[in-house]
């Protein structure tokens, strides 16, 4: 029998080749080079210029400094969320590929832990959480407390990754489903519960990272990142424990959606835009509904923002910025490859008498309701929690709301003519693309929403009703125009035969 | 008389690839004929052309009168295909499947058929299920069934009896012998001989991308075919 050291590191050396072998099907490898380059520019970036950066006013420093338990909280709550969501954590090579090879549940959680990074909000926050260290910090002390951020955010993502493969793994016994989802639904409920009682005013407070925000710029960060050192060793090995449980078992969740009884619905009657279209969105939205994944990516993506908008009470600027994220997050789901939810039944799809434009129309508007509602419910939770803006962040909501919507649809429509991957989204801890693709697309949305969110922030701070309308009609143009090329090409019936064949190929 | 299918000089490429060489070929109605050859032949490319899912690069390719690089739709409407791998959307139900290629056909009574279909290829019970559960035969024999519903003139079965149970080959011979009987012109791609000749009245055996002989089944022996191969 294998002592404890040897499967780790025969687990960790199957991790290696698994990662070379993902890297050689990297397309363009010259451009996952330059984005993996940059991001790591953006990152010595950010967690040292804000040190030097002056002018602030001290009570918004105040503020920052007072949120930054929160912030590190957060990053951990939101890490279980996605590890939640995707089924315990991402996969090294889809399921019908690994089936073949010897991989067992230790290369898969060190996998998965590799992978964590390679998702918008984990990368969004931890941007944020080392630039407003550096702000709070200054350049005294910087180095040793973006060290113990640093490590925070890996043991956090450990930690998440070991909630996340237990709660797989409950999910996966006899009631598991079940349980998992009242105890999802009655946390949600304490939450909101808290917040209507006013209890959630003063939860910064008590959080157990206030003593981690504390220790931040100070002399005792030595001591502090050796006991971070131990806690990540800790949560990386006993991770493993629950991620052998879990992925013992069999997948109750999707077994039931496949062997459910799903009763069709009689064929829609005329609509506003015609009954084959109305099949056929029918039949997408069954594609997005019915896939454990997406289901679970959208509701988390949803009210996990939601929740943080409630509990932490965000203010109307930072609340211009979620709908950005949250409609970010959910193209990341499928939306960036959106033919991969026909798999391979496009070859099918593709023999049916309809016109092409027909296709397009239908998948980009599933698409655009998944965009619409993940981006409107934290902006809803936080109504609830501020009341009703002014009108002039009223307007610039709405407006900033409509842009970054069409925005991320024309990017994800586009990518999904140009770029189709074949996929099998069978499994909730699959990806729509391969994860260097993943990256480039977190990133490109990311930021192209934030900076459009900021503008909006800007437009809703100046007295001037027409403005964020006058920033808005030329963003709605624009991806109007890309959204319009996307089409295009897809109607040219050779690029279409390309993406047919190669999102049926898998 | 114009044959049903009526291929001339036919040629696709993807990038430097050239799936199919310059193939000419003509199958006309009220016959079933085989299309046979080792893989990379260029069978299902050509299917692929039939059904209007891929254009042609270069020649002319006539299905039931319409050319498929100017107006495919027509051509999708004549045809029903049954593609080489998978060809279900993984999340629907077969009975969904149905009722979009109905919709899309404008079947307004197709109810009855495809609950008779469904039965005769032992999908009856599993009509409400999502495809992606299903075992690749399952997925097999609802592709034939969904090529078959709409009884169309042109019958393109690509790969039918790959993993398929002895029922099931029984119920897409029957599809064969029904569409023959009605007047449809059939195209059955295979690499099952034996299959073939007992489904289909000729042959057309594809190598490296063209067409190398073209025969009588009962002619296509054993010994003859190996040959036609290397």
């Amino acid at each position: 029998m294998r002592s404890w050291t040897d499967r780790w590191v025969s687990a960790a050396a199957d991790l290696g080749h698994l990662l070379r072998f993902r890297s050689q099907t990297v397309r363009r490898p010259r451009a996952a080079a330059l984005a993996l380059a940059s991001v790591l520019a953006v990152t010595l970036v950010l967690a040292v210029a804000p040190a030097w950066t002056t002018g602030i006013p001290a009570d918004r420093l105040r503020l920052i400094e007072d949120l930054l338990p929160a912030a590190l909280a957060g990053f951990l709550l939101l890490g279980i969320g996605a590890s939640m969501g995707g089924g315990g954590g991402r996969e090294l090579l889809p399921r019908e590929q690994a089936a073949i090879h010897p991989i067992g549940p230790v290369t898969e959680h060190l996998g998965a832990l590799v992978l964590a990074p390679l998702n918008l909000a984990w990368l969004l926050q931890a941007w944020t959480l080392l630039a407003a260290t550096a702000l709070v910090v200054g350049p005294q002390g910087l180095v040793g407390a973006q060290l113990v951020v640093v490590l925070w955010v890996l043991v956090a993502t450990a930690v998440a990754q070991a909630v996340g493969w237990s709660v797989e793994g409950i999910r996966r016994t006899r009631h598991g489903v079940v349980i998992v989802r009242a105890a999802t639904v009655a946390l949600a409920m304490s939450l909101l519960a808290g917040q209507v009682g006013g209890k959630l005013d003063d939860l910064a407070d008590v959080l157990p990272t206030a003593a981690l925000a504390e220790s931040l710029g100070g002399g005792r960060w030595p001591a502090v990142a050796a006991l971070l050192t131990a806690l990540l060793v800790a949560a990386v090995t006993l991770g493993a424990v629950p991620a052998r449980w879990a992925l013992r078992k069999p997948p109750r969740d999707e077994l039931r959606v496949e062997s459910g009884v799903h009763e069709a619905r009689p064929t829609p009657v005329a609509r506003f835009l015609g009954e084959d279209l109305a099949l056929l969105r029918r039949l997408d939205r069954g594609s997005v509904w019915r896939s454990v994944g997406m289901r679970r990516g959208l509701i988390v993506l949803g009210l996990g923002p939601a929740l943080v908008a409630l509990g932490a009470g965000l203010p109307w600027d930072t609340l211009l910025i979620l709908p950005g994220l949250g409609a970010s997050g959910a193209a990341l789901l499928f939306g960036v490859n959106a033919w991969c939810l026909d798999g391979r039944g496009m070859l099918w799809r593709e023999s049916l008498p309809v016109a092409p434009a027909r296709i397009f129309d239908a998948r980009a508007l599933v698409t655009a309701e998944c965009l619409v509602v993940v981006s409107a419910i934290p902006v809803l939770a936080g109504s609830v929690r501020n009341g009703l803006p002014t009108q002039q962040v009223a307007i610039a909501l709405m407006v900033c709301w409509l842009v970054v919507v069409v925005q991320v649809l024309a990017i994800s429509m586009s990518w999904s003519v140009r770029r189709p991957y074949a996929v099998d989204l069978r499994s909730p801890r699959a990806t729509p693309a391969p994860h260097a693709a993943m990256f480039g697309y977190a990133l490109k949305l990311s930021m192209v929403t934030t900076v459009t969110g900021m503008l909006f922030v800007g437009a809703a701070g100046v007295d001037v009703w027409w403005l964020p309308l006058a920033f808005g009609v030329p963003f709605l143009l624009w991806s109007g125009v890309r959204l319009i090329r996307a089409r295009r090409r897809w109607l040219a019936a050779p690029a279409r035969a390309e993406i047919a064949l190669t999102v049926a190929a898998g | 008389m114009t044959p049903v299918i009526d291929i001339r000089d036919m040629h696709v490429r993807f990038g430097e690839v050239e799936a199919v060489a310059g193939i000419d070929l003509a199958a006309d109605s009220g016959r079933a004929t085989a299309l046979l050859g080792r893989n990379g032949a260029g069978k299902s490319t050509t299917m692929k052309v039939l059904a209007g899912v891929v254009p042609p690069t270069s020649g002319v390719v006539l299905v039931a009168g319409h050319d498929v690089a100017a107006d495919p739709l027509s051509v999708k409407r004549a045809v029903g295909y049954c593609p080489d791998v998978g060809g279900l959307v993984p999340r629907a139900t077969p009975w969904e499947h149905l009722q979009l290629t109905a919709r899309l056909r404008r079947m307004p009574e197709w109810e009855a058929r495809g609950r008779d279909l469904l039965e005769r290829f032992e999908l009856g019970d599993v009509a409400h299920r999502v495809v992606g559960g299903f075992s690749h035969g399952m997925g097999r024999r609802l592709s034939v069934v969904l090529a078959a519903l709409h009884e169309p003139h042109v019958l393109l079965l690509d790969e039918p009896f790959d993993g398929v149970d002895p029922i099931g080959v029984e119920a897409t011979l029957e599809v064969v012998a029904d569409a023959r009987a009605r007047g449809a012109c059939i195209l059955l791609s295979t690499h099952l001989r034996d299959l073939a000749l007992e489904a289909c009245g000729s042959a057309i055996v594809l190598r490296g991308g063209s067409s190398v002989a073209e025969m009588d089944a009962a002619e296509l022996t054993s010994e003859a075919y190996r040959a036609l191969l290397d």
